[in-house]
């Protein structure tokens, strides 16, 4: 047996890749399943979350405190006692842990210092890689000793590309700006043509990767017996989205948190500031061939340009965001929960794209040539790294989360802050089963 | 000798504002004719040294000392061979009670009529004495770790050790593990059990004697005067050869345990690959793998089942204690054997206790156990040997399914222990049956035998006992132990059952365990050897004297005595075995003939007091109420309620007995006839629970209480006017409701008619 077998009876050999038909819910069933527990996977999350979640005793304290979990099948109760027994594939297919914020309420409350919260955020990890195409590039985005590699390919292939810019150019019948034609600006040394070309390749390769895995994801969650459904519900689908993306935008699950109270605060400064950078990038890609431009495309702005200023002010929302992240993970660990290199690489990455952009904005003020260069060289590659790498890091949580809470608001399953939850307080005796350690400590 | 009686009144704490002082010291001076009576500021301290002084200066033999509650003098208080009695006016009056008044002066009076009463008849004490002398070496039954340690220790201390083990070996079932769950910080690792060494030490022992392969066959007399003989079980010597016979004086039972078998229950227990705990423990310990008992093959998987894997309440009903542990451990086993093999372990409640929680987590670090709630409900055999257990019940869901190698109960502990008192029973109906002198006694008789023929050729101890060969058991057939106090103490005296013969325990709560009731029996042969009472009259020197002249033979004081202190001749005479006694009177209570008494506590000396006291007649309008208090509980609770100011009521007089057993009920007619209105019983709480310190005195006193109405009956009175009441020391606050809820029922049927007659 290969791994966390999840079989009916009788048909034990499950081959890995989930494609197992069983999903969450049907645990809950009154079906029997035949369960074999992954010793590596539990290895892996005993790895990935810190000390050993394992010494739960599934008393269920945590759903009881976390704020956003739904009054039934309540998440992380189940997926503690999953992960204690290494159900690979129920966690893979559960997008209960996508709806979890990793606020660490629960982590703080636990008795017995499982940190579910960092198990929750393990399973995630686990899940981008398992969702992640090519899966090989995914488990090397996350091991620290493939960063030499997976920052130097691209380096070499841009700083080729800017090196061999004259013949590429001539080639492709691009001009070249000179150095002497517009003194400060970048042109001459990474032209446009040449950086669109460049990123629109590996954006194109990174969407294609990242459709690809957010399409295996939704096929397994958007079956409504993952959601305890018999079938698809009378919501309007676009509704439901349309109110997932409202809460993502006012951050409202997030601020229910009560053990770590600037976690909403620096991830909106995040989600903001990033959002107002992708229209600045986007509005300078399109520039030279944009219509809506009336006065012909100037690059760079100028600093009172509203598209600067934008960028500038996104750019320190970013930076101050990520400053808070770093100082919460490092200064205030009990309560910020694990950080493992999934959440240090993106964070310091952001952080390496915002500092890295400022500087070049900083030399290019001061006319130092050519270090602006080398600096804004950096700042392309861990703009690479960021974006490129998205589909296989923690940015991936933008699509799975995004995904899953969509899916959550379509099938009603929300939790006691929301307002669908709260016409559900105090629901039938089978709601509450699950929240009582004492109640057999079976799922309804 | 002449009594020389000294009376000292306190006048401190309150007690000389709130009463007369001259008039109390009158009643002892002319009432009593005292010569000798004093005020004295305080009886505790520098008072207390006065009061002392005057007793030594006077040449006082007696003294009575009016003023704080007996409990709150030292053990040491007062000078040798002098008999003193403090009567707690303090409590019982003057603070329970409204100053100054007539009817608190009065209470105070009759306190002080009651006490010089007893204490005029009172006589001095001389310790009980038998002929021969007191052996103080102890036999230890049981080669197991609680034997071996309570062996040890008692040598260790300097006394002389017998040790009988029923088998050829020592060290019991702890000589039979692999390794030992955790004894000391972290409780992390598996460690050595260690009984090795322990044995090597008892083997070398110049204190102690060591018998293998022998068995007790019989033990008569009593503490400090117990006469053993061994006979061999059969190994080197033939079976049933008597191999020693000597004197000791306490005995510490470390009987052990017999793991249960829950197989013959449970519909898969029939299966090859299903085994115990005891037998995978077994297993390691002697090929070192785990295998399956099948067909030899090595063990990847094994999903333990605890409690058994036995839902049924009737057979093993109570929990072990060892069992979790042991499952944690012997996963452990497993996951050493092969690092990916998997542990389940299925459990009800997961009771690790104390500071083995430690142990707990550590075995759930490990990522090849899974311990989890759930109830298996059945395990299958494929076609492939592998076994297929089916799980209610879990986190999990409803119902789920693993597959195994290797199925392991948790049995649990079932104590080697007989019940003596069936045993005596099945015997006593064997007897019946063939001489009973009717048709109806002999099928009684024969339901007996049917209902106890278990206990057949169970005996243990073979100890020469009226009451039976072994010691009572409670449920579970655990022998009785007084487990609300004191632990090790049984209804025999003498003889402490230790270790998991007395209560489900570990390796390392026997060796505990086994040390305390190896003290226990020490401070037996000690206490026995000055003819003083063990637990709970520690220190007593009194001892019950039977006026042998007047006994009718009725039997009752040998059947009723808790601690089978009375044997019988073939006649039924009573045989006091005097070391055995508790000195709790319920003989006395018991005795129709009234022969029993003690020097100190006498039906004479309490139905003095109680008679000592003045009823004022029926147109005063002052009833008097009789309490007859325990004192262990219901009697310290009258302090209580002086010292917590509550209102006490100014018609009760108490006095205090040493059990509500030892009622002789004699005093309840005499009180009727003296002119009480009404009698109050306080007694411990009887029952499964019971907080009696003699075990059973407050439930006998329940039962002789139904005589005392027909009695009452016969005499045309209200049976309302006596109650029984359980009364624990901290219920003090419910006494002012009882009496105010009797002085009501006085009020209502009115006061006593024999009143001034």
């Amino acid at each position: 047996m290969v791994t966390a077998g999840i079989a009916a009876p009788g048909k034990p050999d499950m081959t890995e890749q989930g494609t197992s038909q069983t999903t969450p819910a049907q645990f809950n069933d009154s079906g029997s399943a035949l369960i074999d527990p992954d010793l590596d996977f539990i290895r892996t999350l005993s790895q990935q979350s810190g000390e050993s979640y394992r010494k739960c005793f599934q008393c269920g304290t945590c759903s009881a405190t976390c704020p956003i979990s739904p009054d039934k099948d309540p998440f992380p109760r189940k997926e503690m006692a999953w992960a204690v027994w290494g159900l690979k594939d129920r966690l893979l297919q559960d997008p209960d842990v996508w709806l979890c914020h990793h606020c660490n309420d629960c982590s703080v409350s636990c008795p017995r210092s499982g940190g579910p919260g960092d198990v929750l955020a393990a399973v995630r990890r686990a899940s981008v890689i398992h969702y992640a195409a090519p899966r090989f590039l995914a488990r090397w985005v996350n091991q620290p000793r493939f960063v030499p590699l997976l920052l130097g390919l691209p380096a070499l292939l841009l700083g080729l590309a800017v090196w061999l810019r004259e013949p590429i150019g001539n080639a492709l019948g691009f001009a070249v700006p000179t150095g002497d034609s517009i003194v400060y600006a970048y042109s001459y040394m990474y032209p446009h043509w040449l950086l669109n070309s460049f990123f629109g390749i590996f954006t194109l390769l990174a969407l294609t990767a990242a459709i690809i895995g957010l399409v295996r994801f939704i096929r397994v969650i958007k079956a409504p017996k993952v959601w305890g459904a018999t079938g698809p519900p009378d919501r309007s689908f676009v509704g439901s989205a349309w109110t997932a993306i409202k809460q993502i935008f006012t951050h409202d699950k997030f601020t229910s948190c009560t053990a770590e109270h600037s976690r909403p605060l620096s991830h909106l400064c995040v989600f903001i500031g990033f959002i107002a950078l992708s229209v600045v990038t986007f509005w300078v890609i399109t520039g030279p061939i944009n219509p809506l431009l009336k006065d012909g495309f100037i690059y760079p702005f100028s600093f009172w340009s509203p598209w600067k200023l934008l960028a500038n002010v996104g750019g320190a929302a970013v930076f101050f965001g990520c400053v808070l992240m770093i100082r919460q993970r490092l200064r205030n660990r009990d309560n910020a929960g694990l950080s493992t290199y999934f959440d240090w690489a993106l964070v310091w990455t952001l952080f390496a794209v915002v500092v890295s952009g400022f500087a070049t904005e900083a030399l290019h003020y001061l006319r130092m040539v050519p270090h602006r260069h080398v600096v804004y060289f950096i700042h392309l590659i861990f703009v690479f790294a960021l974006l490129i790498y998205l589909p296989y890091s923690k940015f991936a949580h933008i699509l799975y989360r995004t995904a899953a809470m969509i899916y959550a608001e379509y099938y009603g399953r929300n939790g006691s802050g929301s307002s669908v939850a709260t016409s559900r307080v105090g629901g039938t005796d089978d709601e509450l089963h699950v929240q009582s350690p004492t109640s057999g400590g079976a799922l309804p | 000798m002449e009594d020389k009686i000294g009376v000292f009144v306190c006048t401190g704490y309150g007690i000389a504002e709130a009463l007369d002082v001259d008039a109390l010291c009158k009643v002892a001076t002319e009432e009593f004719s005292v010569p000798f009576c004093k005020a004295v500021e305080s009886c505790e301290g520098p008072g207390l040294a006065a009061i002392n002084e005057d007793i030594n200066n006077e040449g006082l033999n007696k003294a009575l000392i009016a003023g704080i509650s007996p409990r709150r003098y030292p053990d040491d208080a007062f000078p040798d061979g002098v008999i003193v009695e403090p009567v707690a006016i303090r409590e019982h009056v003057v603070w329970s009670l409204p100053g100054s008044e007539e009817d608190t002066q009065m209470a105070a009076q009759d306190y002080l009529r009651m006490y010089l009463t007893k204490l005029q008849k009172t006589k001095p004490l001389e310790p009980f004495q038998p002929d021969e002398e007191i052996d103080k070496s102890l036999l230890v039954v049981g080669g197991g770790i609680a034997g071996l340690t309570a062996a040890v220790e008692a040598a260790n201390a300097g006394y002389d050790v017998r040790l009988v083990e029923r088998t050829d070996k020592l060290g019991g079932w702890l000589a039979k593990q692999h390794k030992s769950i955790p004894t000391k910080p972290p409780y992390r690792e598996l460690e050595d059990t260690g009984i090795d060494a322990l044995i090597a030490e008892v083997d070398g022992h110049p204190r102690i004697q060591l018998y293998t392969s022998a068995t007790t066959s019989q033990i008569i007399g009593a503490p400090g005067l117990f006469d053993v003989t061994l006979k061999s079980t059969g190994n080197g010597k033939p079976e049933g050869e008597v191999i020693d016979e000597f004197r000791i004086g306490a005995i510490v039972q470390a009987t052990g345990w017999t793991p249960d078998d829950p197989r013959d229950n449970l519909p898969y227990g029939g299966l090859d690959d299903v085994i115990r705990n005891v037998d995978l423990e077994e297993m390691v310990k002697n090929q070192g793998r785990i295998t399956r008992p099948s067909d030899g093959k090595e063990v990847k998987n094994i999903a333990f089942i605890q409690c058994g894997g036995c839902k049924d309440k009737e057979h093993h009903s109570y929990c072990s204690s060892i069992c979790c542990l042991t499952s944690l451990k012997q996963a452990l086993y497993l996951r050493e054997q092969d690092k990916d093999s998997k542990a389940y372990i299925f459990y009800e409640f997961m009771r690790t206790p104390g500071k083995y929680e430690s142990f707990y987590r550590r075995t759930q670090e490990d990522e090849g156990v899974f311990p989890t709630r759930g109830e298996v409900t059945d395990v299958q055999r494929g076609d492939d040997g592998v076994l297929n257990v089916t799980v209610r019940d879990t986190m999990l869901g409803k119902q789920i399914q693993v597959n195994v190698d290797l199925v392991v109960l948790a049995a649990g502990m079932i104590p080697n222990s007989a019940d003596g008192e069936a045993i005596r029973a099945l015997e006593d109906a064997k007897i019946t049956l063939v001489e009973g002198d009717s048709e109806t006694k002999k099928k009684d008789a024969a339901e007996t035998v049917e209902k106890l023929i278990q206990h057949e050729g169970t005996e243990i101890l073979n100890l020469g006992y009226r009451q039976g060969p072994d010691l009572p058991t409670l449920e579970y057939g655990f022998p009785d132990s007084h487990f609300i106090c004191f632990p090790y103490e049984s209804r025999r005296t003498g003889i402490y059952p230790t270790g998991a013969a007395r209560q489900p325990m570990d390796g390392l709560g026997s060796r505990e365990d086994a040390t305390g009731a190896a003290l226990k029996a020490i401070q037996c042969v000690e206490m026995t050897s000055r003819g003083e009472a063990v637990h709970p009259r520690a220190g007593d020197r009194s001892y019950p004297d039977f006026f042998m002249q007047r006994c009718t033979k009725c039997k009752r004081c040998t059947e009723e005595c808790p601690f089978g202190v009375l044997n019988e001749d073939k006649e039924g005479t009573p045989l006091l075995r005097a070391t055995r006694c508790r000195r709790c009177g319920v003989c006395m209570g018991a005795c129709p003939e009234r022969i029993v008494s003690f020097k100190d506590y006498s039906v004479d000396i309490v139905g003095s007091m109680i008679k000592a006291v003045d009823v004022p007649d029926e147109f005063e309008e002052k009833p008097r109420i009789l309490v007859i208090a325990c004192e262990n509980d219901a009697f310290p609770a009258f302090d209580l309620l002086g010292q917590r100011r509550l209102e006490g009521n100014p018609w009760v007089r108490v006095v205090p007995v040493r059990c509500l057993g030892s009622v002789n009920f004699v005093w309840i007619t005499d009180a009727m006839s003296a002119g009480y209105d009404g009698v109050i019983l306080m007694g411990c709480k009887y029952g499964d629970d019971y907080q009696c310190h003699f075990v059973k005195g407050s439930e006998l006193a329940s039962v002789r209480e139904k005589n005392v109405r027909e009695k009452l009956e016969q005499m045309a009175m209200d049976t309302e006017r006596v109650e029984l009441h359980q009364l624990q020391i901290d219920e003090y606050y419910k006494l002012p409701g009882i009496f105010e809820k009797f002085t009501e029922l006085i009020d209502e049927i009115g006061m006593n008619p024999f009143k001034g007659m």
